[in-house]
């Protein structure tokens, strides 16, 4: 299984000279299956990208959509293959009480905030809502869960050829009681993302900017470690990061991130800060000591 | 390690234990899965001491009695109510602490249903006037 980033940005895009290395677009992951087989988790700005280096796509697309704030959708009607006749695409997200997922996307593709209606799209195009589900794409076996973040919010596990991503890019596992505090089962996603070879996680602010931000559904850097380790992944990759964060403060983000992990018995390079157009290799991994 | 409780039960817990109301939580099955600081002030026991409960334990354990000092069959307590209406209820019956104090107490549970499932139940209590140190209704 391969991975590469192609948004890792939080809340809004940040275009500019200051973000031009972690980049501005926000959540997008491509996945390719042991089979070839394309899994896209979120369909933010960077899916914009995506849809252009894919060129012609064979078999059906599946998009895995962790929630539908504006960050994680934004960039659904500028996904090449959506314009395409000849294209399958398949959409998966939270369900909610108050309609059904085709409903909800449609709020944001239609009139007047876009100029194209969801039943306008040249492909085909289903939407299937995944809530407590375990289902088969291709060789993988997905997993999604709901995870503490505001409104209904999904985490994905993906399991592939004796491999695990789990992605959960927006989530506050330590609300209203410390990590530490809680035995495992009481853990939003721990279970998810438990022994995952990489787990790709929310890492929003830093510890000084969290109590500003106390139940917005992000997490502190301490408690994204906190999680990671609490989970026994074996790689982590910090995500969805601050608008306000420059490329020169996620560096030193990264560098107190990584000293923490490997000291806390994190194996040397196996933490990273995800930055658009990453390459990642989803290998077996041991747990975090080395 | 287990697997995580449904998201509806962690969140229910976390605000349960900012909470200065006594109160408890419930699985489906009506097994005490978390009390309170405030709710362990009043039975006696804290939840650290205690951990998780099965229902016939927590209820041989704390009551629920009637006013006559009888064990309340737990199929009629208001929680049981709710558990299996999936509805809220309110009532009235007498605990015991560890101590071997008894309460006379109002309880309101509410049934926490979400994800097109029913996960459990949030269980609100308080001592009617003069039965107890604290609260009062």
């Amino acid at each position: 299984m391969k991975a590469k980033v192609w948004g890792a940005r939080g809340s809004i895009p940040t275009p500019g000279a200051e973000t031009a290395r972690y980049g501005g677009n926000t959540s997008c992951m491509q996945v390719t299956l042991s089979d070839g087989t394309l899994l896209v988790l979120d369909a933010g700005t960077g899916i914009r990208t995506l849809g252009l280096a894919l060129g012609a796509v064979e078999g059906p697309v599946n998009i895995l959509l962790t929630h539908l704030h504006l960050d994680h959708i934004q960039g659904l009607m500028f996904f090449a293959p959506c314009f395409n006749p000849d294209a399958e695409i398949v959409i998966w997200g939270p369900a909610a009480q108050d309609a059904p997922l085709l409903e909800r996307i449609a709020r944001y593709i239609s009139a007047p905030l876009s100029p194209v209606e969801v039943r306008e799209l040249p492909c085909r195009v289903s939407f299937r809502e995944a809530v407590g589900s375990e289902w088969q794409v291709g060789p993988a076996t997905v997993r999604a869960c709901s995870v503490s973040h505001r409104g209904p919010t999904l985490g994905y596990r993906i399991e592939d050829a004796g491999t695990s991503l789990c992605y959960i890019p927006d989530h506050e596992p330590a609300l209203g009681t410390p990590l530490d505090d809680l035995e495992d089962e009481w853990i939003s996603g721990l279970g998810l993302a438990r022994g995952a070879d990489l787990l790709v996680h929310d890492a929003q602010y830093t510890d000084a900017e969290y109590p500003n931000h106390l139940g917005w559904g992000h997490s502190s850097l301490s408690d994204a470690l906190g999680f990671a380790r609490r989970a026994e992944v074996g790689r982590l990759l910090l995500f969805h990061h601050d608008p306000r964060h420059s490329d020169d403060f996620l560096d030193e983000l990264g560098a107190e991130a990584t000293q923490r992990w490997e000291a806390d018995g994190g194996r040397p390079g196996s933490l990273e800060l995800a930055s658009e157009r990453l390459d990642l290799v989803v290998e077996p991994t041991s747990p975090r000591v080395p | 390690m287990a697997d995580s409780r449904p998201l509806q039960l962690i969140l229910a817990r976390n605000l349960l234990s900012s909470l200065s109301t006594p109160a408890f939580l419930v699985d489906a099955d009506g097994n005490l899965l978390f009390f309170n600081d405030a709710a362990g002030a009043l039975l006696g026991r804290r939840y650290e001491e205690t951990g998780q409960m099965t229902a016939d334990v927590w209820t041989a354990t704390f009551g629920p009695f009637d006013e006559g000092g009888s064990p309340i069959p737990y199929d009629q307590v208001p929680l049981t109510t709710a558990l299996r209406g999936n509805r809220p209820s309110h009532g009235g019956f007498r605990i015991r602490s560890a101590g071997g104090v008894e309460h006379a107490i109002e309880a309101s549970a509410l049934p926490l249903v979400g994800d097109q499932n029913f996960h459990g139940a949030i269980v609100v209590f308080w001592p009617k006037g003069g039965s107890a140190g604290e609260g009062g209704s």
